[in-house]
């Protein structure tokens, strides 16, 4: 990872760019800020920075399509920023290529959160071999899972839906992405089905699973693994 | 009329038959007479003509009856009084016999046709009354404009026999959905009976009827009526169709009061929701909004000057108002849209135990001190609802319960299957609520007794809750917790049967 991590600031309210600003360099980031989509674009053809944070309301070009557009030929994170009330949009961000979202408002030490996680596990091909994250062991090869050390006995699907989350842990995985990875793209709506294997794969890797620590559930969105 | 055409020698018939039925009448009766007349005198002959007379009153019109009698008269002179087989006019007696015969068929005849008369109108108005009741009683029966026009259109068509069509009227003052085939000359009409409020008849094929439907103020609708038969728009089958008519203008009058009143009512309640807002809100506003001005103006004023710990606290003030703020239009923002008729909740089938961890989830800091206790069955039906509403339910039940008990008591969320629903509970073993403020503290902006001192509310959670619940058909209260406390109930809506998704516990793809 490179010492000091580009974030490109993609927010019309200059208030906010400002705070953003403030914030993310006293943290040790290089920010570059735009205030419409179309500077953002700009800015990536200049250099493409190492994260986005993207505000979804913009003036000029609509959030999402400023995510097909960048996501079309680059592989950083993205971290949308919308206001609470637009579940939609979100779950729209995710599938069009987001990697993560924060509602508005929000405190500083929240973003700063998934802006470290987004970075410490940037999207990569789905890593084989040993996966560690939090107290979750994976052992892709022999198909072994181990919480704090010890072994849980998962069945093949089980383990390929806890593979996808762990591999993008730290960020939210919606129910689409999970039914597509796991079960094929035919599947994609049977949301349902997703939930009782969550049930059951709960059961197995959280202490308690009517309060779990380890596999989050983003209400109306999807799933995100504790980093 | 244009239909004449069809029948002449029907017509001509219909002119032939009192003669004809008179005749029949004369000839029969003298039939009789020459039987009995070898055994009888002259006055039992004449008694049968006018009996003869009597019975052809009753049956026939006036005119029959009269030709009757005055045939019966010829006839019983010319056969019966002497000298036989000639008119002969001499005998006083006889002919005051022969007279008689004829007033009695005069009298008989018009007291039995004024019986028919008003036999008939009474079965017409009869079933013209029972007509009208049941198109009355159809027409409450409610609906939108067109329905209650297709509703009369269908009555008309069933009680006249004929073609009906009803044009409705738009607000600007034309008519709507005029068909295609409708001719120049109907639309005319039509128009022209919209236009003048009066019906307009037709001389030609087609809609030979038109009827406006008149409401308060303008005319609502025209009904065109199409009959084989002729139409006497002056006649009880004019009155029925205009009183139908009026039925419809009343029903659609109706409607639109009722709308209207609706419509006044909301509008009340909005105004009255704004006003009670502003004054509840200004404050609310005004407050955090004057602390966050007067801190971020010392901060600047004092740039360099203030010592960390004073800028913190006026930092940390600053951040905190605004947070309320932020809160505080949340809430609004959500209750106005739950208020609003056209709310369309975007529902998915959720586990409940997923809504109850994300809830807890959000509030882990809050929660972590606390005694919280969990509950929730593991088969617990799938639930059909909005998760983040229904999240928020929860968020709002729990702070209440964090912010209005002593730190040291405990919380339990608990949720339970029953017929349909799933119950939910959020209890804790606070202080409880004063049964008289149970129903009211679901109000907006009503605040309970014992909430008045704490700061940061403004009484709009627990109206949020319940505008959530019901928005999904379900109910909310509070009671009281056995031991103590406060129980807060709510229950959501469980996702048909017929929709759940059975998983075969045995793993198909690897």
């Amino acid at each position: 990872m490179m010492d000091s991590p580009v974030v490109l600031v993609v927010e019309d309210d200059r208030d906010m760019r400002s705070a953003l600003g403030v914030a993310l360099r006293g943290r040790g980031y290089d920010v570059v800020e735009a205030s419409t989509g179309s500077q953002a674009l700009a800015k990536f053809r200049e250099a493409p920075p190492n994260l986005m944070i993207l505000d979804l309301g913009l003036p000029d070009i609509d959030g999402i399509d400023v995510t097909l557009r960048v996501r079309h030929e680059h592989e950083l994170p993205i971290i949308v920023l919308s206001a609470r009330s637009e579940e939609e949009q979100q779950v729209r961000a995710l599938d069009a290529g987001a990697n993560d979202f924060v509602s508005k408002p929000f405190r500083e030490g929240e973003l700063m959160a998934r802006v470290r996680a987004a970075l410490r596990y940037a999207p990569r091909a789905r890593e084989y071999g040993e996966i560690e994250v939090g107290d979750i062991r994976m052992d892709t090869v022999r198909r072994r899972a181990f919480v704090n050390d010890v072994e849980v006995e998962l069945t093949p699907t089980e383990f390929k839906l806890l593979h996808v989350l762990i591999s993008e842990a730290g960020r939210v995985v919606t129910h689409q992405q999970l039914l597509t990875e796991v079960w094929g793209a035919s599947c994609k709506n049977e949301v349902q089905y997703l939930r009782v294997y969550m049930r059951q794969l709960r059961t197995k890797v959280e202490e308690n699973a009517t309060r779990p620590k380890r596999i989050m559930t983003v209400l109306g969105v999807g799933y995100r693994v504790v980093p | 009329m244009s239909l004449s055409g069809l029948g002449s020698s029907a017509e001509t018939g219909q002119r032939l038959k009192p003669y004809l039925l008179a005749l029949a009448c004369v000839v029969s009766s003298s039939l009789v007479a020459l039987l009995i007349a070898p055994f009888s005198s002259l006055e039992d002959e004449v008694m049968v003509y006018l009996l003869g007379d009597v019975l052809a009153a009753l049956r026939f019109d006036t005119k029959t009856s009269v030709l009757t009698a005055a045939g019966g008269i010829l006839a019983c002179d010319f056969l019966f009084i002497p000298p036989r087989m000639a008119f002969a006019w001499t005998d006083a007696r006889k002919m005051l016999s022969l007279l008689a015969m004829l007033v009695v068929a005069v009298v008989v005849s018009g007291l039995s046709q004024r019986l028919r008369h008003q036999e008939k109108v009474a079965r017409r108005s009869a079933s013209a009354t029972k007509a009208l009741y049941e198109l009355n009683v159809e027409l409450s029966g409610g609906g939108d404009v067109r329905q209650l026009a297709a509703v009369t259109r269908r009555r008309l068509e069933r009680l006249f026999g004929g073609q009906v069509l009803v044009l409705l009227g738009t607000p600007e003052g034309t008519l709507q959905g005029v068909p295609a085939e409708l001719s120049q000359a109907e639309l005319g009409l039509a128009e022209e009976a919209w236009g003048t409020g009066f019906g307009a008849q037709a001389e030609l094929a087609g809609y030979a009827m038109w009827c406006p439907v008149l409401g308060i103020s303008q005319p609502l609708a025209v009904i065109g009526l199409k009959l084989e038969t002729r139409f006497a728009q002056k006649s009880a089958q004019g009155l029925l169709l205009s009183a139908c008519a009026r039925e419809l203008g009343t029903a659609i009058e109706r409607m639109r009061l009722a709308k209207a009143a609706h419509r006044a009512r909301l509008d009340a309640e909005t105004e009255w929701m704004r006003s009670s807002l502003l004054s509840a809100v200004s404050h609310d506003l005004k407050t955090p909004l004057a602390g966050i001005v007067a801190s971020g103006t010392t901060l600047l004023e004092h740039e360099g000057k203030l010592d960390a710990s004073a800028s913190r606290r006026l930092v940390s003030g600053i951040v905190r108002e605004g947070e309320r703020l932020g809160k505080l239009l949340q809430n609004l923002l959500s209750l106005s849209r739950l208020e609003s008729p056209a709310i369309a909740l975007r529902k998915t089938p959720e586990a409940v135990e997923d809504i109850v961890a994300s809830a807890l989830a959000r509030l882990d800091d809050l929660l972590a001190p606390r005694k919280l206790t969990v509950e929730l069955p593991d088969d617990l039906p799938w639930v059909l609802v909005e998760p983040a509403l229904v999240e928020q339910v929860l968020l709002n039940l729990l702070e209440n319960a964090l912010k209005y008990t002593p730190p040291s008591s405990s919380i339990e969320v608990s949720a339970e299957a029953s017929a349909g629903v799933v119950k939910l509970r959020v209890a804790d073993s606070g202080p409880g609520i004063a049964e008289h403020e149970r129903e009211k503290v679901f109000e907006k902006f009503f605040r309970g007794t014992g909430a008045a001192m704490k700061d940061g509310g403004v009484g709009l959670g627990l109206a949020i809750c319940r505008a959530v619940v019901r928005a999904h058909g379900g109910g909310i209260a509070v009671s009281e917790r056995r031991g103590g406390g406060t129980l807060v109930e709510f229950t959501l809506p469980v996702m048909p049967a017929s929709a759940v998704m059975s998983v075969e516990p045995s793993e198909v793809s690897a």
